[in-house]
């Protein structure tokens, strides 16, 4: 019995070897990626013998959940999912590690597009190569555009409708009565999609030069314009409902209650499945502004308190400079590349020359011209936050001027930190 | 020395789980976390973050707030709560199934409940529009509007409380021995002479304790806040409960947070503690012994 137990307890313990010879990182990623990435997650571990255990968050959890870890420097985190902007406060704050040595054999710039490194940068060093991009376009349903006597949206640039054109279209279209509203952001009150409109009257991103301080940037003519834009579409003229989600947006299009949608080349094949008649242009801009879209997406960083960085940079690195990785993001999931040799797929392939195939096209187009990249500060997810509660604000009817005034105050106060 | 060897297991949770983070989060509440420079550096600088917050016109609105919220939820509440349970002490056949309807929101987790509530109260396609809609009342933007989410969220917690509350009103109605109704009966007592002098004095010490627990538990309310409005719509939710969450876990801030809590923790004392005095035994009006 004796001899029984001792050889259970010797192959327990050898196993037990053999399991911790085996490295083991830990990946934080947003839920939408896990389907799209665990194939290449799969095919890592069989080339390296590098076990790794993927977490899953909805966005905002995410967000909080790297806060959370970062705050206690937990050494059981090794790759994080990080939203292009976060670059510079996750940097900051240590909590991930430049990359470049990591990448010293290759050049980044043949790679990547020069946005992705920009957004993935600090102070000149690279923290976070790009996983993809984003951009943004205009939705719109065919049959309540005819409806209504409007003409349709263009892709070609000398004829970019403006946000003018879409109100005075949206207008008619609106009918509250049958729960049809002219038009619809589809990132409802995010800075992300919204920073379209005080850019693009002239109010740049919100943040100063040098990232600690938005004083005057918040609350200058082009941001006013913006923000009595946004109360407008929902107090006033109410082509665009309250109450309805960032969730729910792409849905109530789907279903024909919206007239115009501006939205992610990412909804593309939402509508696959519906009767939905729709096209697709350019994104507006005002009248006698400059254009611009949203853009960047999601990096991948090295926890910078991981005691694996170098298996940990392995898949990053993976997972990042993969042409094939991207372009199955491409093909799958309509997502917009970062990586060259997917924006070439893109520019290539006949397929993405016809609709709906042409969404990848005109994105990608949007993206390389006009791609207004988000503030750059590491007080950002400060920022984010409380830009986001704003026009949030205005949205339910708050006067633009007072709110986007205590918005600069409140964000000045926690610059504090950095400064 | 053997009472206090019984009383230790109890003393030292109470010490390491209750005291002991009190005074962490006042001790943290005296540092300062700067980035400055690229580097973390965590500075003591006394009450700084308290004089930041006393500037701040954010902490004093939502101060306004909580003050506000605490004065009408708890009376409502405990209101309810007695009103239920009187009812529920009627005689019928039914008082079984009754008592278990009343029960229902006990088992249902405040998050599920706020998330169908916030459904039901959505402005575009919510229940709620639809059945006062029948009415000939218009839509009401119930959680986008300034005027109306405090209220709603009132609501919410009031649905999912008061059952909770009565509870303990009921155990302590059951308690009231029935003589003493038969003979505030023989005295010629009206129902309404039997609630106030037989009633609340025999259930003073059950009132006392709903109200402490009560008044607690609606301090840290907070998960509406965070389901249905993030302190929207114009702060107009934002307790400090949340503004102190929201500084911690959204901004990093956390001398900022922990200030906010430990204010919040000092204003729940003194509450309680005024709660205590006006409402203990020595202020009873009559007794009925």
């Amino acid at each position: 019995m004796k001899k029984i137990l001792a050889s259970l307890c010797t192959i327990f313990l050898f196993s037990n070897i053999v399991t911790s010879a085996k490295a083991e990182i830990n990946f934080l990623i947003g839920t939408w990626a896990e389907e799209p990435l665990t194939p290449f997650v799969e095919a890592f571990e069989k080339e390296t013998g590098i076990e790794v255990n993927i977490q899953t968050f909805p966005f905002r959890d995410l967000l909080a959940t790297i806060e959370v870890r970062g705050n206690a420097q937990a050494d059981d985190v090794d790759v994080i999912f990080v939203d292009a902007p976060l670059v510079p406060s996750y940097a900051v704050r240590g909590m991930i590690g430049p990359m470049d040595e990591y990448f010293a054999d290759t050049s980044v710039n043949a790679i990547f597009a020069p946005a992705g490194i920009a957004a993935a940068s600090w102070n000149g060093e690279m923290y976070a190569p790009p996983l993809n991009n984003s951009g943004q376009l205009t939705y719109y349903n065919k049959d309540l555009l005819a409806k209504a006597g409007c003409a349709e949206p263009s892709m070609i640039e000398a004829e970019r409708v403006t946000w003018e054109e879409i109100v005075d279209c949206a207008k008619k279209i609106t009918d509250e009565a049958n729960g049809v509203h002219g038009f619809i952001f589809d990132q409802i009150s995010r800075y992300y999609q919204l920073q379209a409109l005080p850019e693009s009257a002239g109010g740049g991103s919100g943040v100063c030069e040098g990232g600690l301080s938005v004083k005057g940037c918040l609350t200058n003519d082009g941001w006013m314009k913006a923000g009595q834009f946004y109360y407008d579409i929902h107090n006033t003229s109410n082509i665009s409902p309250k109450g309805v989600g960032p969730d729910q947006t792409h849905e109530l299009f789907g279903l024909g209650k919206i007239g115009i949608f501006v939205g992610g080349s990412w909804n593309n094949g939402r509508w696959a499945d519906t009767d939905l008649n729709y096209g697709v242009a350019l994104h507006p801009y005002f009248e006698g502004g400059k254009v611009v879209t949203g853009c960047n997406s999601w990096h991948i960083g090295v926890w910078n308190h991981s005691k694996q960085k170098d298996d940990a940079a392995k898949l990053v690195r993976y997972l990042t400079a993969s042409p094939d990785v991207a372009i199955h993001y491409v093909e799958e999931h309509n997502s917009l590349p970062a990586h060259n040799s997917a924006i070439l797929h893109v520019a290539e392939d006949p397929k993405f020359n016809n609709f709906p195939g042409i969404v990848m096209n005109l994105a990608t187009y949007e993206s390389a011209n006009h791609c207004a990249t988000r503030g750059r500060t590491p007080g950002f997810l400060e920022f984010e936050e409380i830009v986001n509660t704003s026009f949030e604000d205005i949205r339910n009817g708050g006067d633009p001027a007072s709110v986007l005034a205590d918005a600069e105050s409140r964000i000045e106060s926690s610059m504090r930190r950095y400064k | 020395m053997v009472p206090y060897l019984f009383l230790a297991p109890a003393l030292i949770g109470t010490i390491a789980f209750k005291l002991y983070p009190i005074f962490i989060g006042f001790w943290e509440s005296l540092i300062y976390t700067s980035f400055s420079g690229g580097a973390e550096k965590r500075i003591f600088v006394w009450f700084e973050n308290y004089q930041y917050l006393f500037d701040d016109k954010i902490f004093w609105k939502s101060l306004e707030i909580t003050a506000f919220l605490t004065i009408i939820i708890n009376p409502l509440q405990i209101a309810m709560s007695l009103g239920l349970a009187l009812l529920l002490m009627r005689k019928s056949k039914f008082i079984r199934i009754i008592r278990s309807l009343y029960l229902l929101p006990i088992g249902i987790a405040l998050p599920i409940a706020t998330i169908i509530w916030g459904l039901m109260l959505d402005p575009n396609q919510g229940l709620i529009n639809g059945l006062i809609g029948v009415f000939g009342i218009p839509p009401q933007p119930f959680l986008v509007s300034e005027n109306q989410a405090l209220w709603c969220i009132i609501a919410i917690a009031t649905w999912k409380g008061v059952a909770f509350w009565m509870l303990f009103l009921l155990a302590g109605l059951e308690d009231i021995p029935k003589q003493y109704y038969e003979a505030a009966e023989i005295d010629g007592a009206t129902p309404f002479q039997k609630f106030r002098y037989v009633t609340i004095p025999q259930l003073k010490r059950t009132i006392l304790f709903v109200f402490v627990a009560d008044t607690a538990a609606n301090f840290v309310l907070m998960v509406p806040m965070i389901i249905l409005t993030k302190g929207g719509p114009l702060q107009s939710t934002n307790v400090l409960i949340y503004e102190g969450y929201r500084s911690g876990f959204y901004y990093q801030d956390w001398g900022r947070s922990l200030s906010i809590i430990t204010i919040l923790t000092v204003i729940t004392l003194i509450v309680i503690g005024l709660q205590l005095l006006f409402l203990s035994e020595k202020n009873e009006g009559i007794k009925v012994k």
